[in-house]
């Protein structure tokens, strides 16, 4: 009896998942649009305090920027906020000319004064975004001094160290710290000198194409259109976003039509839709990049014979092809693709025998036994697997840790690791430095100066040649040499067998309704619906 | 008669100060135990608000921000401190109250769990009863294997296909989430359950949406109780069955239904409450993998993923929340010991 009804279960499995899904389609209504996405990472919508691409996503519908980065070419600056912008001869003071007549969701005029006060808050809250800022030398203390307003249509910003402006003007455009805020409304809900910290927490106060309704965390976000919009009243009425972390329940509903848009939906989902005519499956290409690091505070890896080794014992063809399509493509230099500066493809390939030579001449002749951490989601756990192989054919014995995020980057932090499977690298500004800043620059490697937001402090990798062409690179004008000294970093990283090795440039996959219409994802997430329709 | 079972006997207060003292203790421990696990396990809340690349000095500021810098019993005191004064802190990675947060959730398991208990009990009994009086017969083996199949079979399967079934070939369910999402957000909570809630203002199309939505889910976590109420109510049945008292009722000549309900059933009812409030209790623990099937913004899915993310204001709200659910369940259950069985007054 039981197995005649084991029999019957695996037949009806069987036929529910041969044949065709859905007879039956259901429709979201013509001027909403539904999307279906994991909030998990979304823990606040304050733009000082914002972590994850989600919240940029959704601070770019609610808020505006200054100036906006194209969303087909992201090196292209579009004025916004700002109407016109001007660089001093120096290259040290960017003066904005601020758009008249621009009003916030609460009615009130948007000035100069609202934008020096929103990016000097990032600063003095010193959260998660205030990081890039100090990176170009602001600080909480001369916030006030370099980011001011002196009427209200202008807002000037200086420089307190020698960058390249045009980066700047990246993060302006692509930071959710970059986001202007209403400061009346903001500090009428100041509490106890938090600068409207808590309240923002959950509202917005912004002058964007929506308006925030209600945010329930891990349930759903929902905005409706701004009729006051200065470029216009959107054409959704209504945009609603639903926490939603299985991704075959997902599939379900595009499949349906219950909901517009799919986010993180797994590769056998994505590929399983790629025949129905109902549905439209787009990649966009983030800044970010997938690499395997190795901690050159262990004295193994500190050889650069040892790291040879492991780069050669990484299966990039392997991986690509297998395990990261809709996830990334091949990518092998710490510099993001599609710059002018990124050099093609050194064309690293795993080559086994190279790898026991080089351990052998290191004096592992035998392998070593080391430790993979790795996140325990996809694709990361398939590339530590991959890896784990590989390396196994030259006689590492790697055994695989897997965690959470916070558990794998927080023993990167803490330079406790040997070998990490990860994603990293800025990215977010289309600028060569980000990539390097991020990845590859380390100015100072003590343990005591705890350069935690450098991944070349967190694997000890420290050149000091290197850093002197990236310094050099960042404050050079003339673009044709600085191009050339970004090339030369890369070169050198190469040569100097850098700790983190690239293997595969982020894409990111998303599942849309045909029906859906003027939808581009954009490369540094400030993906915008203003402009978005339903062509029914 | 039950309300003088329920009337307090000589020496009651002293045994209810006693059981108080007792269940404060548990709880107590419980929260202890919590937050000294939760604070050696390798997960950094602070890395969730900052991000992986956040500097140094924003790490160590919010790190002071959230009171890690404290002695481990400094952090507990203070936090029994606020608790004793009925606030259960802000989540450590929102910042929002965790009373507010669990305000939302727990409702929406709750009315799940109530409806998959309402099922799971209405169907597991008489099914339970049906197989015992049937021991041995075609109708006790169909029951078992039910039984089986629906204990064994991972409830996460149950969901996928019931939702390809009954949502994506039928329509006949709602997808994921409580309600249609062009009904989203139409309705302000008052009792937090959606469907007394649209009831309420009359908003008989989102009650209709609402419906359809937890139906499933409510169907499938039922099927899961059901199961495991007729195994056990069929076991407890079969023991009284072999008794002497149950021979002697036959003998005397009474129905067999009198026999089975009136003299056999009667006599396991106290067993029972204590299964079905623990499945209850189970339920409302939270059932995070339907819940995660069915974008089901519940109980369990608030407790994982603060879990997950090492937010421990919003697992120790969660778990003292648990621990007062079984308690309650278990004062409940000896309460109505003493209704059902005169032995136990």
């Amino acid at each position: 009896m039981k197995v005649r009804t084991t029999l019957k279960a695996c037949v009806l499995a069987l036929a529910l998942t041969t044949a065709p899904y859905s007879s039956i389609h259901a429709a979201t209504p013509a001027d909403q649009m539904i999307i279906g996405m994991s909030m998990n990472n979304l823990l606040s919508l304050d733009p000082a305090a914002a972590t994850g691409l989600d919240v940029a996503t959704i601070g770019a519908n609610l808020y505006d920027m200054l100036v906006e980065l194209d969303a087909k070419d992201p090196s292209k600056l579009v004025p916004a906020l700002a109407e016109s912008w001007k660089i001093s001869d120096d290259g040290r003071t960017i003066t904005f000319v601020i758009r008249k007549g621009t009003k916030f969701q609460s009615g009130n005029p948007l000035t100069a004064e609202d934008v020096a006060w929103s990016l000097q808050r990032v600063l003095k809250l010193n959260m998660a975004l205030a990081t890039t800022w100090k990176s170009y030398g602001f600080t909480a203390q001369n916030a006030e001094k370099f980011l001011r307003a002196p009427d209200a249509q202008t807002f000037v910003m200086e420089l307190p160290e020698p960058t390249d402006p045009k980066l700047v003007l990246y993060t302006l455009g692509a930071s959710p710290s970059a986001f202007i805020l209403d400061r009346k409304k903001v500090m009428e809900n100041d509490k106890n000198g938090d600068l409207g910290n808590a309240w923002l927490t959950t509202h917005a106060a912004g002058s964007g194409p929506f308006k925030l309704d209600d945010w329930r965390a891990k349930d759903s976000l929902l905005m409706s259109r701004f009729d006051g919009y200065w470029r216009g009243a959107p054409k959704l009425r209504r945009i609603i976003m639903r926490h939603m972390t299985e991704s075959q329940s997902m599939r379900l509903m595009i499949e349906r039509g219950d909901i517009d848009l799919a986010v993180g939906m797994s590769v056998s989902d994505i590929q399983a839709l790629k025949g129905n005519k109902d549905v439209a499956i787009e990649s966009v290409k983030r800044g970010t990049i997938y690499y395997v690091a190795v901690s050159m505070k262990d004295p193994k890896f500190a050889d650069k014979r040892v790291r040879q080794a492991i780069r050669s014992l990484i299966d990039y063809e392997g991986i690509n092809k297998t395990i990261m399509p809709h996830y990334g493509i091949l990518h092998q230099r710490p510099v993001q693709s599609g710059l002018s500066a990124t050099l093609s493809n050194p064309g690293h390939k795993l080559d086994v025998p190279s790898a026991k030579k080089l351990l052998a001449e290191a004096g592992h002749p035998n392998g070593f036994k080391t430790t993979i951490r790795v996140l325990s989601d996809p694709p990361f756990m398939n590339i530590a697997t991959n890896l784990q192989s590989t390396l196994a054919q030259a006689g590492i014995e790697a055994s695989v840790i897997s965690g959470t995020g916070n558990q794998i980057y927080g023993a990167m932090r803490d330079r406790s690791f040997e070998i990490i499977v990860g994603r990293g690298g800025g990215g977010a500004e289309p600028h060569p430095h980000s990539s390097l800043r991020a990845l590859a620059y380390n100015p100072d490697n003590r343990d005591e100066a705890k350069l935690t937001n450098f991944q070349g402090w967190r694997t000890s990798f420290f050149s000091p040649e290197l850093n002197q062409v990236i310094e050099k690179a960042e404050v050079e004008k003339d673009p044709i040499k600085q191009i050339t000294l970004y090339q030369d970093a890369q070169k050198i990283y190469d040569q100097q067998v850098g700790a983190i090795m690239p293997i595969s440039q982020m894409i990111e996959t998303e599942v849309k309704r045909k029906d859906v219409r003027n939808l581009i994802s954009h490369p540094s997430a400030t993906t915008r619906f203003r402009e978005v329709y339903k062509q029914r | 008669m039950a309300v003088s079972a329920l009337r307090l006997p000589p020496g009651g207060l002293q045994r209810l100060g006693r059981r108080l003292g007792t269940v404060a203790l548990t709880l107590l421990g419980l929260l202890a135990l919590t937050f000294f696990i939760g604070r050696v396990m390798p997960l950094d809340p602070v890395l969730a608000v900052v991000g992986p690349d956040a500097d140094q000095s924003t790490y160590d500021q919010v790190f002071k921000r959230m009171g890690l810098d404290q002695p481990m019993y400094v952090q507990f005191s203070y936090y029994l401190n606020d608790l004793l004064h009925g606030d259960l802190g802000n989540a450590l990675l929102t910042g929002l109250p965790v009373v507010g947060d669990i305000k939302r959730v727990f409702p929406a398991t709750m009315e799940l769990a109530t409806m998959a208990i309402i099922l799971g009990t209405c169907i597991g009994i008489p099914l339970g009863v049906f197989a015992a009086t049937r021991r041995g017969k075609m109708g006790d083996h169909v029951v078992r294997v039910i039984s089986l199949f629906g204990y064994s079979t991972p409830v996460f399967w149950f969901g996928m296909m019931g939702l390809l079934v009954f949502y994506a070939w039928l329509g006949w369910a709602g997808g994921a989430g409580r309600v249609d999402l062009a009904y989203d957000g139409l309705i302000t909570p008052v009792t937090g359950f959606l469907l007394i809630d649209s009831a309420m203002l009359g908003e008989w199309e989102v009650f209709a949406s609402a419906f359809k939505h937890l139906f499933l889910p409510a169907c499938i976590l039922g099927l899961h109780s059901t199961a495991y109420i007729s195994r056990m109510t069929r076991a407890f049945m079969l023991a009284q069955l072999s008794q002497e008292y149950i021979l002697t009722a036959r003998v005397k000549g009474l129905s067999e239904r009198t026999v089975i309900w009136r003299h056999a059933f009667r006599n396991i009812l106290v067993q029972l409450l204590t299964i079905v409030a623990l499945t209850y209790g189970n339920l409302l623990e939270g059932a995070v993998l339907i819940e995660t099937v069915f974008a089901w913004p519940g109980f369990g899915q608030y407790l994982t993923s603060s879990l997950l993310l090492g937010d421990m204001n919003a697992v120790m709200g969660c778990v003292l929340l648990i621990g007062l659910i079984f308690v309650f369940l278990n004062l409940l259950a000896d309460a109505l010991y003493q209704v059902f069985d005169p032995r136990t007054r």
